[in-house]
Formats: C-alpha cells, structure tokens, sequence
C-alpha cells in the first residue's frame, strides 16, 4: 500500500485509526528515500535507524519528513552540501526541528541542496546534481531542491527548506507542489546555516496548502536564541484557514506579467503568461478582485543586482568561520593560514569562490558606498514600492520563472536578459521579509508551472487563503512527478 | 580598459584564504563587469543617496534584550567533537608564533 502521497490530515487519520502504524510509514519512506536518491540524487543522508513515535492529537505525530541539510540536526551529520562541513555533526537541533520533534514528527532523511543555499539551480551540491523528478534532463532549481524533488516524488509529505532569494518558492514551482516562507522572523533561524541574515527565512515544501499551514504552525516559536523571531502565538494558520476569500483584492504587475515585455519570448513563456491569465480569471470566480498595476521598470531591473550585491556581502561575513579549524575536515599544512587556505581552496565549489570575492569586493571600504549601501538604499525603494501595493491589496499575484523547470544542460551564461526580472522577482519577497507562497497553476509540455501570492508582513493568513481557495478552483494539490518521456 | 584586472581578483581571493584556477579566475571577472553594469544602472537612479539604506527586513523590528540570567554554556566534549585535531581540552593548530 502506498500512503505517503496522501495529506498531513488523511495519514493522520489513518494513524489515529490504526489502519497504518508509524513504523509502517517510517519503512515506505525509507524504501522511497532510496529509489529516490538512487534516480536523483536527492538526499546527504537516509536516516535508516529512524524510530516511530508514539501517535497523539498532533496532527505530525508519527509522520516522516525530511529537513534540508542546512538545518542543523542533533547527531546527525549537516553538511550544508559543502565539502567543506562534509563530516559535520551538530550537538543541537535547529529550534523549527526541534519543535516539529515536539510534536513527535519523525525525520527521515536530509535533503541535498545547492552548497550552503548560494545556488538556485540545484546542481552544486557536494553530492552531485539533483535532478527534477518529472523530467531528470531538468533542474528542480534551488537551493531547497532535494527537499521539492523528495515531496514531489511522494516520500513524504513535506520537508523543511529554506529561502534566501526564492530558494522554497522556485523549486516548489518546478516540481510541481506548494512552498511557503512565512513572514521573517515567525520562524527561528536558530540552527539554520546562515546565508544572508536579512534574507534568510525558514518554510516549508508540501502538496497543498492545508499541510503548510500545517507544518509551519508547528515550526514557528519566538526564540531566545534569535532574537529577530517574533512571538506569533495568536496566529493559527491552520484552524484559519478558509476559502471564503470573496471581495478581496489582489493585483499582478505589468511590467512582469505583459507578453510585450518580452520580444523574443518563446513558446513557453507565452504558454506561462496565458495560463497565468487564465487562472486569474478562477480568482476572479471565486469574488477576488483583480487589477493590473504599474512599477518603476528601472527599480525592476535593479533587483538581480541588488540580491548579488547584498547576498554575497552578508555570506562573506557570515561563512568566515569555515576554517576547518573548529570544524570541518582538517587540511593538514605547518602553517595555519596554509591550513585554511587548502581547506576552502580544495573545499568549496567555484561558484561559492565567485560569491565570496564579489561580497569581499562589495565590502571594501573604497567600494561600500557605490555597491553595497547603494543596492541596499534600491532594496528600500523596491520593498516601498510593495509597501504601497499593500495599501490598496490583500496580495501581489505573479507567475513563477520564465516556464517550466529548465534543461540541466542549458548553459546559464546565456541566459535572457529581458527575462530577469521574470525569474528574480520572488527576491522582493525577501528583501521585504514578505509572506509569499507558490502552489502549482498548470502544465505547459507536461511540466508544472506555478504562480506566487505574496502578501504584507504578518498577514500570512491572508496570503493562505488567497491560496487555498485559488487551490481549490484548480486541479494540482497532491499531485506526485509523473516521469515524461521526451 | 576593464577596472577589474586578474591580479585584482587574485588578491581578494588571497585576503580570503580561497584558492583560484585560471578559469575561475576568468569567472569572477566576467561576473564583476556584469554587476558593474547593472550597479551603474542603480547608480543612476534620481536621488538614490537620499534614501536611507535598508539593512533588515522589517522596518518595525525592535530589539529586546533578554533577562540577564546565566545559561548553561556548550560542553567542552561537545565543542571540541567536530574539530580535526583535539588534545586535552583543547584544539590542536600549527604554531603561529614562532
């Protein structure tokens, strides 16, 4: 029997009323755990000594799930995908594991993702490529991309990612399912491998937006130990949930969502826009208001940048401590600068090297001012920009990326620049600290597409809403990668 | 004439203790002119020096300190279990006095 492509509420049903056991469902997400890795390369470790946990009102009580490998998990390897913590095991729990521990859900793996969440395309784990379960010539894209391959392949129900830039929100979209970063700070960073501090935020990657809210209700806490989390105690997502959403209103822009922004579009992108469009008009079915709105197109086209620029400054900053002094494998040498040197030169991937030198040179005092205060003053005005949509909008509706999931093969050097605001915009979500959720709207050549709502901070419940019920006028939720044949 | 030179990336690369091949040299530069150009773009922008710079996601963020209350601090065994090279209770690294 297979169970683990079913919701968060039906395996717990089936637990309460004991036509399944933890154990049984601890097994089928082992035996998936490794068909999965074996096919794409999803995971840094199958935790194959995974115990049941005692079945209780918690609606996560005795499920499997899988955490990225930038959680910090107590005696249990963490590498972040680097070669550079390739040995690394915590003595604490991130504080969203720990919690979800509390309730007695029951990891079983840790998922690969791009090397310590710098990459977006899912092909820089230390691991190797992860490789999208509906097409494997495809990216999943990145950095969450073994957690969104892992639940798209039915192994569970959810795992645990994280998002910097759009590192939940793209691969939900490319495979198919549903990724949610909550307002920043709802949940704890505590245990989370720091990236960039004020883009950093924890989520979730499920099949329907009933087991986010879920989830993220049990991962959420004001903690001591960060003091950017914020108590949340009177939100409850789930028992909120509804999908009487009538008279709410919702915008989407043009400078990101008219074809005519796009001269050389191909076929995919015209599919993406038009399918884009057309569920828009199920919003609008259901009560929603929809307006087209307009954006300084010279702030859009700044935010790529903008990302680069602050990302790899606060990365520099924060992964300074990869000396493999303290931890990490020794590099043997007489000299302790030597020491360091082989242990990043021979550690990291190039792509981690790139970022490093352009946060180095963005922080430079001779450099500061044109690069790294200058994009983060853009960073205002963009995040402004939004502000004020939120005065007049409950969400932003927007489609995800440029299409579907891209050719592992397509070389990125040549990539579109009119199409860059089209695939970096989920950034703002970050740059604002925004709630912001994908759930899938589509296929175009049999391969999902996904459209994002994001909303005003602390207003996740609306922006669930909007989702669920937009979920529910379309016919995706739940649905597991069907392999196509090209 | 580009303002970004090897030798320049090479010395970034060298004040981070991090390694370059020729060709990931070659990487980084073509990134810096491509940043550089679209940073020229936000340098463009009417007034930018005016807005004051964003360093946190929320703009209501308040700081609150907590209780001063002694915790318990990390175990020795526990902060030395990861490190390549232990003796006693502490991290063995090559001299660097000499």
């Amino acid at each position: 029997m297979n169970y683990l492509n079913k919701s968060i509420t039906e395996l717990h049903n089936l637990l309460i009323n004991k036509e399944v056991t933890s154990e049984e469902l601890i097994k089928e997400a082992l035996t998936k755990s490794h068909e999965v890795n074996a096919k794409y390369n999803a995971f840094v470790t199958i935790l194959d000594n995974a115990k049941p946990t005692e079945i209780t009102d918690d609606l996560l009580s005795g499920i499997p799930f899988g955490i990225k490998d930038n959680y910090s998990t107590k005696d249990i390897l963490s590498t972040g995908s680097s070669n550079t913590l390739n040995n690394y095991v915590p003595f604490f729990d991130a504080t969203a594991v720990a919690n979800l521990k509390k309730h007695n859900a029951v990891p079983v793996n840790k998922t690969a993702m791009d090397e310590f969440g710098l990459g977006g395309t899912g092909t820089t784990a230390h691991t190797g490529i992860i490789k999208n379960p509906w097409d494997p010539t495809r990216m999943c894209a990145g950095s969450s991309a073994g957690s969104a391959c892992a639940v798209a392949s039915g192994v569970y129900p959810y795992a645990l990612g994280s998002d910097t830039g759009d590192s939940i929100r793209k691969p939900a979209a490319y495979c198919g399912i549903v990724g949610y970063k909550p307002t920043y700070g709802m949940i704890s960073r505590y245990g989370l491998f720091p990236f960039a501090s004020s883009l950093d935020h924890c989520g979730v990657l499920t099949r329907n937006v009933t087991d986010a809210a879920i989830v993220v209700d049990e991962m959420k806490s004001k903690d001591d130990k960060d003091m950017t989390s914020w108590d949340s105690s009177n939100i409850n997502l789930y028992k909120n949930l509804t999908k009487d959403i009538k008279n709410k209103k919702v915008c989407y822009i043009k400078e990101i969502c008219d074809i005519n922004n796009y001269p050389n579009a191909n076929q995919e992108l015209k599919k993406h826009l038009d399918n884009f469009y057309q569920t828009l008009e199920k919003l609008k079915e259901i009560g929603v208001e929809v307006k087209e709105e307009s954006v300084d197109k010279t702030l859009l086209n700044a935010l790529a940048s903008v990302y680069v620029v602050i990302s790899c400054a606060e990365a520099t900053s924060n992964l300074s401590n990869l000396t493999g002094i303290v931890f990490g494998p020794r590099k043997d040498s007489t000299n302790i600068f030597e020491t360091m040197k082989k242990h990043r030169t021979e550690g990291f991937s190039p792509l981690i090297k790139r970022r490093f030198i352009i946060g180095s040179y963005v922080l430079q005092s001779e450099n500061q001012e044109r690069y790294f205060r200058n994009a983060q003053r853009v960073r205002r005005l963009l995040v402004d920009e939004w502000l004020k949509l939120f005065t007049k909008y409950d969400a932003i509706i927007l489609p995800v990326s440029t299409g579907p999931a891209k050719k592992l093969d397509q070389n990125e050097t040549i990539k579109n620049e009119e199409n860059t605001i089209l695939e970096e915009h989920l950034q703002i979500g970050n740059f604002g600290g925004f709630p912001s959720i994908t759930i899938p709207n589509g296929f175009i050549n049999n391969l999902p597409v996904g459209i994002n709502i994001t909303g005003n901070r602390y207003n996740d419940q609306t922006v669930l809403n909007i989702a669920y019920a937009l979920e529910q006028q379309m016919n995706y939720q739940n649905q597991i990668a069907r392999e196509i044949n090209n | 004439m580009s303002k970004f030179t090897k030798e320049m990336v090479n010395d970034l690369a060298n004040k981070l203790l991090i390694g370059l091949t020729e060709e990931e040299n070659k990487m980084v530069l073509d990134e810096f002119e491509e940043i550089d150009k679209q940073i020229a773009k936000i340098n463009s922008i009417p007034n930018i020096k005016d807005v004051v710079p964003m360093t946190h996601c929320l703009d209501d963020f308040k700081s609150e300190l907590r209780e001063d209350i002694a915790t318990e601090s990390i175990k020795i065994q526990d902060a030395l279990r990861n490190s390549g090279a232990t003796e006693a209770r502490e991290i063995v690294v090559p001299k660097v006095v000499n």
